[in-house]
């Protein structure tokens, strides 16, 4: 190719793509002033809500509102995108989706979210658990930032296969007598251990275990309720903490961190035969464990009874321009007959306890794990919880404890040791 | 002085500005801001969502002199650096020569060992945290066969930095060949012909004519893979997936500065003290890339 | 032996005027590349056996996404990993294009774009500004130049989110433009352009035509530009697959209606649980464009480097 030629044809592709950038750039359509304006409401979420069939219907009785959904696969990016998004004040869509781990950050910046009190959110009270409604409203009380969707009620997944093949009993009302408490579990775990050897582990790991016995027994945490420190004086805190360590000198986990690929592997490979497990967790090890082991997994009560782990709420961030309509629409998709809709669609335990009673709730079934009643048995974990108070800087202080634990499995320090830095770790979290 | 000599004189003095203008311009709107405004934010006590809490003066700064886990990624972020750029500078150089020859095929060669550029980081990140798996990686199963029992890459230390090394030069290795490849292709031939006539061997027209001859790419070769290796975080986060990859394994033992400035920003919510992060890594490149250069200073004197 | 490296010696047929309006080859005649080929050394086979062994490394991980996006998803995490392709490939790039959450054809073409006009900018601004650097006096040259090296050194990931509220008060976010402009030039691009033009670029070459009149502007097009193949070609390259696999940035900053492919990859695993092999079968997918540009420039690229120096 000859530099002239070469030359001349750069700049035409140059000039080309320019243009196109620029035609594609410049397609933005703005909204017209009328009093039933065309309205399109964007809904921020992670994972799946099971609203589809909602927004449908909402879309048929409000004829001038369109609304579309965005559905994050990644819970961690879809964090980190609303923080930035909120923190810079713009960017976020009209309705979003607030993690359980995060209320109490975005409670922090409560400025940021339309304070749904002012929008009859008290007359709403009853339609969620107490501690739903509080777990997104601010410590004095005053602001609401978001209506609860689900509560991850507590379980216990087990392999019904390895189970028999360990000479324990596989019907799930006997598996759940085997452990109403975790030292009955742990003393299962034994036996399993006996019968199975180097094969397959008990459990997945200590820390899955570790943080459902802490959030089952305790008012709080890590911090009190005014938020001072307390982790090395909350007995719930150490009590998780010696139980989990036992498990893990007994050398009853497979050692396998959470959502790593091991940890996925697992799964289908038999390399554990237990895993406590919230509502959302059942289609995870659905998808993990592959049709070939369809049958092999089944669900009963976890030990203790019941416990939480993970759930929503839906917000409005003020930087929205429709707030009014995304308030509506919140309310719609938090109604009883929205979250019985989503728990259809997605299997999403619903927040609201008026539900709980429900035929079509306590009648529900999963048949990759062996039909078992999954209505039930995730309500009955549900409805017994307390809440618990999780502070300001609960994340931090949580992955440092969840380090610790695994370096104690790992072998890499002695319990002691890893007590010590998570303690100092999370000190040093809590000065901020 | 005619119009003509005029203009020729303002063309001299001032082309040189309007040649670098865009690039200011462009930087100054794109980058002074964000760099000026975290200079803001480090003086503050500033939570990220939560926003400014009150000026603290240098208080951030003080703190991160004694911040262990600082000092600690600080450590990780140069073994790293070391153990990957050595090799990789070398590896590219020798690559270069070897695609510096007469080949068949010449377009699939070279195109061959850039490859990894186009392979998508979440790709790359899947699969060499399947080569380095404890249980059934490949890079255990190759050291078994030579009698070594299987290490957990991602719990140690020492493993773990070579295995995030590792991933670090296999991106990178072709793409620094290409670019000395360029340069070797510009060392004009009549050097070496008369080198040849002066009875210089390979060796010594190696030392002589391409090493010198390379000396500005390789100065910048050396000073993008200093920047860029101290600014490492994508592979060392991908290196060990699941929960917490941020803190980079559970004893930190292969946590970046960089990984630890978005910790702190996004777990721990301290956008004040991550801009603090930021700024001393900014002020620790700057050092290396001065240290650096008086390196290169030295070579060039020996000569 | 003396040889004075910073001094190569001039290129006798770069001082004649001639110099300034290039003579086209006719493609009849044998080209300077293949003159160029005969003085390299030849290839042993050794020389293959070491370039098969790094071409077989470099395309591994390619290998093993087609290997991962041909199979479903629990055969992945299985031990040992499968190490050759399934049947599964039609079925997973089905679900990545008819995925209703993910505008995969649109996002192809904001890809596109975004890394074309990144591309555009940065070889042509950078060449500018390394050429300025390189060969011009002017005050204020080092520190400028410095100045340019010091951009290189700012940690990326805590600009998102100044960069980002910066967006919003021009009324950008969500928009294309958001997601080229701090990308229209880099320091890197300046930085390269002029280590190269120092190496590869005789004074004697600018000296002649100023002695003709030319206008520096003139100079550089005519003269320097042709000169800069071989770098402009591997800049434009390393720029294009760069910008193509950012991913931080414009997840930020796009609106999910409007992404680029890495952003609406990350859109396709959903719930808590990734979908592997669906992942994978949208890498490939995007992976596929960036590995056309490279067969399709890949020749021309190459010819670039390979007519090197000042001998275009």
């Amino acid at each position: 190719m000859t530099t002239r030629r070469s030359r001349w044809l750069a700049s035409a592709a140059a000039l080309v793509a320019m243009t196109a950038f620029a035609t594609a750039c410049g397609s933005d359509d703005s909204a017209s002033g009328s009093d039933d304006e065309e309205i399109t409401l964007r809904v921020n979420l992670f994972g799946k809500f099971g609203y589809a069939d909602l927004y449908k219907q909402y879309e048929d009785e409000n004829p001038n509102i369109t609304i579309v959904e965005t559905a994050e696969g990644d819970l961690g990016a879809y964090n980190t995108q609303l923080q930035q998004r909120i923190a810079a004040g713009t960017g976020a869509g009209d309705i979003v989706a607030i993690e359980e781990g995060q209320a109490v950050n975005f409670l922090q910046a409560a400025d940021q979210f339309v304070n749904l009190q002012d929008h009859g959110a008290n007359d709403l009270k009853d339609q969620f658990l107490p501690w739903k409604f509080e777990g997104a409203t601010t410590a004095d009380g005053s602001t609401t930032i978001g209506l609860g969707t689900d509560v991850g009620g507590m379980a216990m997944c087990y392999r019904r296969d390895l189970f028999e093949e360990a000479g324990l009993p596989t019907d799930r009302e006997q598996v759940a007598a085997l452990w109403p408490t975790w030292d009955d579990y742990i003393a299962t775990g034994e036996k399993y251990k006996a019968a199975m050897g180097d094969e397959s582990a008990f459990m997945d790991s200590s820390t899955n275990t570790y943080n459902s016995i802490l959030m089952q027994n305790a008012e709080y945490t890590y911090f009190d309720r005014d938020d001072t420190l307390v982790i090395d004086s909350n007995p719930a805190v150490k009590d998780a903490w010696d139980t989990a360590v036992a498990i893990s000198d007994d050398g009853l986990t497979a050692k396998l961190k959470a959502f790593s690929p091991e940890w996925n592997a697992g799964f289908k490979n038999g390399d554990f035969a237990t895993i406590a497990c919230p509502a959302w967790m059942t289609g995870y090890i659905k998808d993990q464990s592959g049709e070939e082991n369809a049958g092999n997994w089944d669900i009963t009560t976890v030990p203790g009874g019941s416990g939480n782990w993970g759930g929503s709420w839906l917000a409005v961030p003020t930087q929205s321009e429709h707030q009014e309509e995304a308030i509506e629409l919140i309310k719609f998709l938090t109604s009883a007959d929205g979250q019985l809709a989503a728990f259809e669609a997605e299997g999403n335990l619903p927040s609201n306890p008026t539900l709980y009673d429900d035929p079509a709730l306590q009648g529900a079934t999963n048949e990759y794990f062996s039909d078992a009643p999954v209505g039930q048995i995730f309500v009955e974990g549900a409805a017994a919880l307390e809440p618990v108070y999780l502070g300001a800087q609960n994340q931090p202080v949580r992955d440092a404890v969840e380090n610790a634990l695994r370096s104690v499995e790992n072998g890499q320090r002695s319990s002691e040791e890893a007590w010590d830095t998570a303690v100092s770790d999370a000190e040093k979290a809590a000065q901020s | 002085m005619t119009l003509r000599d005029r203009l020729a004189r303002l063309d001299i003095a001032g082309a040189p500005y309007l040649f670098i203008a865009p690039f200011f311009i462009l930087f100054g709107i794109f980058g002074l801001f964000p760099l000026g405004y975290t200079l803001w934010v480090s003086l503050h006590d500033w939570s990220l969502l939560a926003g400014d809490q009150g000026f603290v003066g240098l208080a951030n700064y003080s703190e991160l002199l004694g911040d262990d886990y600082f000092w600690n990624s600080l450590l990780n972020t140069f073994a790293i650096f070391l153990i990957a750029t050595i090799p990789q500078i070398l590896m590219a150089l020798g690559l270069a020569q070897v695609l510096n020859t007469s080949l068949r095929a010449i377009t699939f060669w070279r195109m061959g060992v850039v490859l990894p550029i186009v392979t998508s980081v979440a790709a790359v990140g899947i699969i060499f945290s399947m080569i380095f798996a404890r249980d059934f990686g490949l890079a255990n199963w190759l050291l078994s066969l030579v009698g070594v029992d299987p290490i957990a890459w991602n719990q140690e230390r020492l493993p773990s930095w070579i295995a995030i090394a590792t991933m670090v030069d296999w991106r990178w290795t072709g793409y620094n060949a290409l670019i000395l490849l360029a340069a070797l292709q510009a060392v004009p031939k009549e050097l070496y012909e008369s080198a040849r006539l002066d009875g210089a061997g390979a060796v010594r027209q190696w030392w002589s004519i391409t090493i010198p001859m390379l000396r500005p790419t390789l100065v910048f070769v050396v000073t993008v893979a200093t920047i860029g290796g101290i600014q490492l975080f994508t592979e060392p986060l991908l290196f060990n997936p699941g929960a917490n990859a941020i803190t980079g394994g559970e004893l930190r033992q292969f946590q970046t500065s960089t990984m630890y400035l978005v910790e702190e920003a996004f777990t721990g919510q301290r956008f004040g003290y991550a801009s603090t992060i930021a700024w001393a890594l900014f002020i620790v490149i700057v050092l290396v890339s001065l240290i650096n250069s008086v390196i290169v200073r030295r070579i060039r004197s020996v000569d | 032996m003396t040889i004075r490296p910073d001094a190569p010696p001039s290129d006798p047929a770069a001082t004649s005027t001639g110099r300034l309006i290039p003579i086209p080859h006719d493609p009849e005649l044998p080209t300077p590349v293949k003159r160029r080929r005969r003085s390299l050394r030849s290839a042993s086979p050794m020389t293959y056996l070491v370039l098969t062994f790094v071409v077989l490394i470099s395309a591994g991980p390619l290998y093993y996404m087609v290997v991962m996006a041909s199979r479903p998803n629990s055969d992945i995490t299985s031990v040992p990993p499968p190490l050759t392709p399934g049947g599964e490939l039609g079925t997973n790039a089905d679900r990545v294009l008819n995925s209703p959450d993910v505008a995969f054809v649109q996002a192809l073409i904001n890809s596109f774009l975004v890394s074309a006009v990144a591309t555009i900018t940065v070889v042509t601004l950078s060449s500018l500004a390394g050429f300025a650097f390189a060969k011009l006096r002017f005050k204020g040259r080092n520190i400028f130049l410095l100045a340019v090296i010091g951009t290189m050194m700012v940690p990326v990931q805590l600009a998102l989110v100044p960069l980002y509220m910066l967006m919003g008060w021009l009324g950008l976010a969500g928009s294309l433009w958001s997601a080229v402009l701090p990308f229209l030039v880099t320091g890197f691009g300046v930085f390269f352009m002029r280590q190269y033009i120092v190496t590869a670029i005789p004074d004697e070459l600018i000296e002649a035509a100023r002695v003709d009149g030319a206008s520096t502007l003139r100079i550089f097009w005519q003269v320097i530009f042709p000169a800069l193949r071989p770098a402009a070609a591997v800049l434009g390259l390393l720029t294009f697959m760069e910008r193509w696999n950012d991913f931080m940035w414009p997840y930020l900053t796009l609106s999910p209606e409007n992404p680029t492919v890495q952003v609406a990859l990350q859109r396709l695993s959903s719930g808590y649980y990734t979908d592997q092999a669906l992942v994978m079968a949208g890498t490939l997918l995007g992976t596929i464009p960036l590995v056309l540009v490279f067969v399709v420039f890949g020749r021309q690229i190459v010819s670039g480097i390979m007519e090197g120096g000042v001998k275009a």
